[in-house]
């Protein structure tokens, strides 16, 4: 039997730790702060994978969730169970990125940020006039409530959630080990040259790019679970595409924790000044150019080139040594 | 001839209004060294560009061992066995020195059929920086970073861009090292140079190129006397 | 037949008038592009938060929109050059990636702080006049939509000369051209950039002024300008004002069009935009008239 690294134990442990909070009574104010937490690290964790890894800077996360939301909300009155609903939106959000991939992969950088920005535009428009099936709720017009999830609990959408947050991190770690994220990284780095080494760079963005909307599709609809009411500005809200793009930045662009840091700060900063209204996203734009223009590296590089994780690394690589000396 | 590893037929290359490359034929054979010489602006790396699928030619065909690669995709031409270096070098800045090359490896060559990078690094004098960041790394070593880069994807044809410029009297004994020894694996070289040294010693044969258009062909001993090519340089 | 082609005749003239508005919004981001090779991304919010200012000096002071500009301008003027001077150009020297950034967070401050200040519910410019119409023939012309005509041209003609004729103007145009070149000229490229942007900025104090005359606006209203200015100045091409010209004329008509034919609704009018934005994008993004 092959011994797993100590770090691969401590992860699993954390989580493990994470996922008993809702069995062990902790409050329901944290379990939400986490669970907005999960949501904000899958997505900042794709967002990552988009343009820290890929060098593909896309505005249109909030398309990819929107989708899903619709989906599994109008799914929810056709009969479909919401554990279908799920998988149905983050399916219907990768198809979409499926199909836009070649003429969207045709722009090049700028231009590939704005027309993948036009998109939730689009939707947002779109979804305010089609009402393929007949519900209304309350108030918003044209927006649509999820129907089947009386029964869900707090404690298990906080469990979607966590999971979708693991598989994100995990997805992450798997891609940048294998052949996938070499050819990623070199895409970003420079594509001409990718182009000329062999690697197919329309395929490999293509991989990228279906992956991200697909777990964010997933993230999406397990948010629309948790609140089970969707509209077109909600849904579509540019939101979704700050969360995950400060998460990434404010957190180290390019770096597999940074998301990790940065979506834990953006979720405390929401919920630190939720009660100030709109200022806490003023708040948060501002220490989004403050971290660009200061500390582009992020949280998470200063804490590298800083050298932090030397101590604690030595203290784990003395620890393995010793425990598993004692092993053999 | 059935031998020629390459053979570029009548191409044309037009941007907006310039014409950068007309009516250009060569064939190169198998195994040996091709100079390819020019003033600035003669259309050379507008021609390396060509064969490798960086651009499309608007008209005239391109033959590889026997198959037409005309307009097919940069990558796909690297499968087929052609490798090329920039003439500015553009390595993968994160990755690491050997991690350039992985990426070579593994994206452009055959399965089963690769060379060993750390050979590779040896013969290009880098092996002492194969753990550095490529980012990091001197001007001067980021061209034979360029070139073990091309050297990763085990291809049959490499194109050499300027891979002497800049380089010391010291150095060039050197890169003429190393051109040999590419040949000695049997590759081909189709190379794009100024400094007239390496013209001279390393190659077989030299096509010239001004404006576009060849204006000679021949070895180097032929081709300095030919007076098409010191007016071409000389006015 | 014959009801429908005269019933067109209406939405082509607000098409093209309102094609001044789009000209406008578009040569702020074009300038700034053209020089600097940046989108601003908060291009839209930018000129949404000149809607609320001179919403500000109409509730609070009674001025009127137009003479708010006395203010307007150089107080957006004085803000683009600070921006620009200690924001985006820092972030010019790690990436133009980061630069990008900047102007997202630029977006997100101006969106929140309308919020903040002035609430999601939609406001709008109400002068006297605003409601005005002419008659001329058989067509009514609202005095709004011929006042973004009016102030296209304006902008435009003025915006031109000052580039040909002044020296920071043509020191912009040498900068946007080639840098080295310009810097060997004695010209301070970030100073340039300042300038350029905080003309920019000038120019969407006016952009919001004539959107507040001609639209409802909200926060929120922002990105959708930014698509569409953007259409603009890839449809007309970078460098040229004729082609931005006829390029907001072509949005201008999108819009007024998407809407005429009975049952072809808001929807086709907003999204026919921005359709047309995304192809023009993925076939040929330097536009007709680009170089």
């Amino acid at each position: 039997m092959k011994i797993p690294r100590l770090t691969t134990l401590i992860s699993v442990a954390g989580l493990v730790v994470l996922a008993l909070f809702p069995v062990i009574g902790i409050p329901l104010r944290w379990l939400n702060y986490l669970f907005l937490f999960f949501i904000y690290l899958a997505l900042a964790n794709m967002w990552n994978l988009l343009a820290g890894y890929t060098g593909l800077i896309c505005l249109c996360p909030h398309a990819f969730v929107g989708l899903a939301g619709y989906t599994l909300a109008i799914g929810s009155w056709l009969g479909v169970p919401f554990q279908a609903g799920l998988i149905a939106g983050a399916a219907v959000a990768a198809l979409f990125a499926l199909l836009i991939s070649y003429p969207v992969f045709r722009m090049k950088g700028i231009y590939f940020a704005i027309g993948t920005l036009v998109l939730p535009e689009v939707f947002k428009v779109w979804f305010s006039y089609w009402r393929p099936v007949g519900n209304i709720y309350q108030g918003m017009g044209a927006g649509y409530s999820v129907t089947g999830v009386g029964g869900v609990t707090l404690g298990d959408v906080y469990w979607l959630g966590l999971v979708i947050a693991a598989v994100s991190i995990f997805l992450v770690h798997m891609i940048l080990r294998a052949r996938l994220g070499l050819g990623l990284t070199a895409i970003r780095d420079n594509e001409n040259s990718a182009a000329s080494a062999g690697v197919n760079v329309f395929r490999l963005k293509l991989y990228s790019f279906v992956i991200a909307a697909f777990v964010m599709g997933i993230a999406g609809a397990i948010y629309y679970i948790y609140s089970p009411r969707i509209n077109p500005t909600g849904g579509f809200d540019i939101r979704w595409l700050l969360m995950a793009l400060m998460g990434t930045v404010i957190g180290g662009e390019g770096i597999e924790e940074g998301p990790i840091i940065g979506a834990a700060i953006v979720t405390f900063l929401t919920f630190l000044l939720a009660s100030y209204g709109a200022w806490s996203l003023l708040i948060q734009g501002v220490i989004l150019i403050v971290v660009v223009t200061v500390m582009p590296q992020g949280i998470a590089g200063l804490l590298r080139q800083v050298g932090v994780y030397r101590f604690p690394a030595k203290l784990l690589q003395a620890a393995e040594g010793k425990i598993y000396k004692n092993l053999k | 001839m059935e031998t020629a590893v390459l053979s570029v037929d009548r191409l044309n290359k037009r941007f907006g209004g310039i014409v950068a490359v007309k009516d250009m034929s060569f064939e190169v054979q198998a195994g040996e060294v091709l100079g390819l010489m020019g003033p600035n602006g003669a259309g050379k790396t507008t021609l390396l560009n060509l064969i490798a699928g960086t651009y499309s030619p608007n008209s005239g065909r391109v033959n590889f061992r026997g198959r037409d690669i005309t307009g097919l995709p940069a990558h796909k031409i690297c499968h087929l066995g052609i490798a090329r270096t920039y003439q500015i070098p553009q390595p993968f800045t994160s990755l690491l020195v050997r991690d350039n090359l992985r990426v070579a490896a593994t994206y452009g060559s055959k399965k089963g059929d690769k060379l060993e990078l750390d050979e590779i690094l040896d013969l290009v004098d880098l092996s002492k920086q194969k753990g550095m960041m490529a980012g990091d790394l001197a001007t001067v070593s980021l061209k034979r970073l360029e070139l073990a880069r091309a050297l990763a994807s085990n291809p049959t044809l490499i194109l050499l861009d300027e891979i002497a410029a800049g380089s010391s009297d010291r150095e060039l004994p050197r890169i003429l090292g190393i051109i040999e020894e590419i040949r000695k694996m049997g590759k081909t070289v189709v190379l794009v140079e100024h400094v007239m040294k390496v013209m001279v010693e390393a190659v077989d044969r030299i096509i010239v190129i001004d404006k576009g258009e060849k204006i000679a062909e021949g070895t180097p001993g032929e081709v300095m006397k030919d007076e098409k090519v010191l007016a071409a340089y000389f006015g | 037949m014959e009801n429908f082609l005269v019933g067109l005749a209406p939405p082509i003239i607000k098409g093209i008038l309102l094609g001044g508005l789009y000209v406008v919004i578009a040569l702020g981001l074009s300038l700034v592009f053209g020089v600097m090779k940046l989108i601003n991304v908060g291009h839209g919010d930018l000129v949404i938060l000149g809607s609320y200012f001179a919403y500000a000096a109409m509730t609070s002071l009674g001025i009127d929109p137009f003479l708010s500009l006395v203010m307007g301008v150089p107080l957006f003027f004085a803000f683009g050059f600070f921006v620009q001077q200690f924001i985006i150009n820092r972030t010019f020297r790690i990436s133009l990636d980061a630069a990008l950034i900047a102007c997202f967070g630029i977006s997100i401050i101006v969106q929140s702080l309308c919020q903040a200040i002035w609430t999601p519910f939609a406001r709008s410019l109400t002068t006297p006049y605003q409601l005005h119409t002419f008659a001329v023939g058989p067509l009514t012309i609202p005095l709004n939509y011929l006042l973004d005509f009016i102030g296209g041209l304006a902008v435009m003609l003025a915006l031109r000369e000052f580039l040909r004729r002044t020296y920071l103007g043509r020191a912009i145009v040498a900068a946007s051209q080639n840098t080295t070149v310009a810097k060997r000229m004695g010209i301070n490229p970030n100073r340039v950039y300042s300038f350029a942007f905080a003309i920019a900025m000038a120019c969407a104090a006016v952009a919001g002024v004539l959107q507040g005359l001609t639209f409802y606006f909200q926060p929120a209203s922002g990105p959708p300008y930014l698509i569409i200015s953007f259409g603009v100045v890839i449809i007309g091409g970078l460098g040229s004002m004729a082609g931005t010209f006829i390029g907001g004329m072509i949005f201008g008509l999108t819009q007024t069009l998407g809407g005429y034919p009975p049952g072809g609704s808001m929807l086709v009018q907003n999204i026919a935009a921005y359709l047309l934005v995304f192809v023009v994008l993925a076939v040929r993004p330097q536009g007709i008239f680009g170089r």
